[in-house]
């Protein structure tokens, strides 16, 4: 089963459905609406907080006009090895300035999460059984030495000024 | 060379350990082949025909002799005894255990060595110039940002997961000794009107079964520029390149789909955004990086030439060694030194472990402790004293790599073909040592001049068949091997992609079918001085085409 799971832990309460033939979001759970319906909706409607499903295809800059009134975006990782979420996630952050929640959906690996989390993404919704294993126990296989900026936060080195390091600088 | 810091000996040992979580998840069963795939490729672990391979980097191609001595280690300790140097200046390991592969690892960290991203969909190795820093028509040393690119595509959080991999070479010289034109990004290093160093960037080039040559996109990319241009080059790619088809994945097709126009105008775009940001590089930064291959100090040696001079005089196979293999360096008393992998009959690129170690004394007793790997699969010493060569040529010789034949016909880059490659459809090694046993007389090569015979094992092209000029391709007809030939290629500043010839031959004829081509040239060439590749250029196909092809009769 998928659980979602942020940095600080898993996260048990967590509204949003994204919804199939079968699955429907009801009561408070809320639906997480394609690009197309996502810009229709706020187009037509004063609504906040909404949340948005991309494809790994999707242009984010489409989303642009309509940033503030969305809660959460969910990249899609439709096969491990399709990076374009990465990029996504990156502009998202670094270009378009999006400050609420990043999601990770899909594919979710225990080894792409360290880097999932470096450009910007901040929950992960997890299926895979080691993954979830790994989760639990705390064991994120990441390097904290990092050869380039990205728009996580991490320190400055002494040394060049591509550099960064998870740990603070002693 | 570049040393490590702690910085960097933290994030390598860092990645050692990861690795031997993810060896010990896939042997415990708790980690699928298929997911445990590209990473084990992305740390230089191949699954091949018969075992696993390991290809550890070699950045831009540069070793000292504790490196080297390290291979060595690692082929006697953990292999048969001896090593495949590629064209991607890396060096391979065609038999280590997986459980190994972590202490091999680990072995080689303490040599400043790894295997980070040889394989997977994510930037490979930069390769640069092999003679960089020596040779003597060097606008710039491309190996400071070569090292800057290899530091910064280091476990890209963004670009680990292309739809392909990424080639990037770098060359300093009008002279391209990288092939640039041929890698996903080729950066040309120029000076502009001001003197400022800076890059003609170019894109898309590359071989495998779409072979392209590279679109320049850029004259003048300011070296501030390096790291955030790259990036919005990868951006555009990582985001628009095609996944639905590993064959068209490559960034090549994207800019032949898109138009390098058009390429150009996206990454622009990209690039306006990222230029004033973190990943600007400030001058004091390649400055520190730039020291770290500031050249040796060459004492005059003017005594060599007339050392040379007598030497060359009394040993004719010296003398041949000499001319073949040793260029002129730019210290007039100096020489630039290939030591050929590729003796008679040999395994191009294959190295023994006694070899490493005879390589490694002879580099630390007379060239300044520094290796170089070329993509043509040979080993350079960049700065030997003439006064040395002497020493250095008996030293090599007694180790059996003396062999005179630097750019010669029987200087054959071969991949592993099926003799080892999953991938492969034929054979490569044996059509090599054949090819090199008949052109093995070294007047008969010294007759033929300058001449490069590529060979692949499958339409991959790892062997560089597309830009030899005379390429070999083996492909599966029917259940049998069968040769196809190119002829015309070239892999450097006039880059062009060689022309399929006509019918493909069988194992036993394709060496009869060099030499029909080689006698051709021969018979047509205008004076000794004529090569191959100008022939070619001036007569086209059809006197090959007949010579192979003519008549029924013939044919028969």
């Amino acid at each position: 089963m998928t659980r979602l799971w942020k940095e600080t832990g898993f996260v048990t309460d967590d509204p949003w459905v994204i919804e199939t033939e079968e699955v429907k979001a009801e009561g408070n759970q809320r639906p997480l609406l394609d690009l197309e319906a996502v810009i229709a909706r706020a187009d037509e409607s004063n609504d906040v907080g909404l949340g948005v499903l991309l494809k790994p295809s999707d242009d984010v800059s489409r989303l642009e006009p309509y940033l503030y009134r969305l809660e959460l975006i969910a990249v899609s990782f439709p096969a491990f090895n399709d990076g374009r979420g990465f990029s996504q996630a990156s502009l998202l952050r670094e270009r378009l300035g999006f400050a609420n929640e990043i999601r990770a959906v899909g594919d979710v690996l225990i080894d792409q999460i360290p880097l999932m989390i470096r450009c910007g993404i901040d929950s992960f919704a997890v299926s895979n059984a080691t993954a979830l294993k790994r989760l639990e126990e705390g064991r994120l296989p990441g390097i904290a030495e990092h050869y380039q900026p990205t728009v996580k936060a991490a320190e400055k080195t002494q040394s060049y000024s591509w550099r960064r390091t998870a740990k603070p600088a002693a | 060379m570049y040393r490590y810091d702690e910085f960097d000996h933290a994030f390598v040992a860092e990645r050692v350990a990861q690795f031997r979580d993810q060896v010990e998840r896939r042997l415990s069963g708790e980690l699928a082949e298929d997911a445990f795939k590209p990473l084990r490729l992305m740390n230089g672990v191949y699954l091949q025909l018969h075992a696993y391979m390991l290809r550890i980097a070699i950045p831009y191609g540069t070793l000292n002799s504790r490196q080297m001595r390290m291979l060595a280690h690692v082929a006697r300790k953990y292999d048969r005894g001896y090593g495949h140097f590629t064209t991607r200046q890396n060096i391979q390991f065609n038999w280590p255990r997986l459980s190994d592969t972590p202490d091999i690892l680990a072995d080689l960290a303490t040599v400043e060595m790894h295997a980070i991203q040889t394989s997977g969909n994510c930037i490979r190795n930069v390769t640069a110039d092999h003679f960089a820093g020596a040779a003597a028509d060097e606008v710039a040393d491309p190996r400071p940002y070569a090292e800057i690119l290899r530091q910064w595509s280091s476990v890209h959080p963004e670009f680990s997961f292309l739809p392909r991999k990424f080639k990037i070479a770098v060359t300093g010289a009008e002279r391209d000794r990288a092939a640039i034109q041929v890698h996903d990004i080729g950066l040309h290093l120029k000076k502009n009107d001001q003197g400022e160093i800076g890059f003609a960037v170019y894109v898309g080039g590359g071989q495998g079964r779409t072979p392209m040559i590279a679109k320049k996109i850029r004259d003048f990319l300011p070296e501030e520029d390096l790291l955030s241009y790259t990036t919005a080059i990868m951006r555009v790619y990582n985001l628009h390149g095609r996944r639905d088809n590993k064959y068209k994945a490559r960034i090549k097709i994207l800019v032949h789909e898109t138009g390098a126009e058009e390429l150009a105008r996206q990454v622009e775009v990209e690039f306006a955004e990222l230029k004033n940001t973190e990943l600007k590089l400030p001058d004091a930064d390649i400055q520190a990086i730039a020291t770290y291959f500031a050249p040796p100090a060459l004492e005059p040696r003017a005594e060599g030439w007339a050392n040379l001079a007598q030497w060359k005089k009394a040993d004719a196979d010296f003398a041949r060694w000499v001319h073949q293999n040793v260029q002129p360096h730019k210290h007039p008393d100096y020489g630039m030194v290939t030591i050929s992998l590729k003796p008679i009959g040999g395994i191009p690129g294959d190295a023994t472990d006694a070899q490493m170690e005879a390589v490694a004394d002879l580099a630390e007793e007379y060239a300044f402790d520094e290796i170089r790997v070329s993509h043509e699969q040979n080993l350079i010493l960049p700065h030997v004293a003439l006064a040395d060569l002497e020493a250095v040529y008996r030293g090599l010789a007694a180790a059996g790599l003396a062999t005179a034949n630097a750019g010669l016909i029987t200087d054959i880059i071969a991949c592993p073909g099926l003799d080892y490659c999953a991938l492969a459809n034929a054979r490569s090694i044996p059509v090599a040592q054949e090819i090199s046993e008949r052109f093995g007389d070294p007047a008969r090569q010294a007759e033929i001049g300058e001449l490069k015979i590529k060979i692949s094992g499958c339409i991959n092209a790892c062997g560089h068949h597309h830009v030899g000029h005379i390429g070999l391709l083996g492909v599966e007809k029917k259940g049998a091997e069968l040769y196809q030939i190119t002829l015309g290629g070239s892999g450097d500043e006039h880059t062009s992609i060689g022309e399929i010839i006509g019918r493909g031959f069988e194992p036993e004829k394709v060496t009869d079918a060099v030499e029909a081509i080689v006698d051709t040239y021969l018979g047509l060439r205008l004076d000794p001085s004529e090569t191959f590749l100008a022939a070619y250029r001036r007569v086209g196909p059809q006197p090959f085409k007949d010579a192979l092809y003519g008549s029924a009769a013939e044919a028969a």
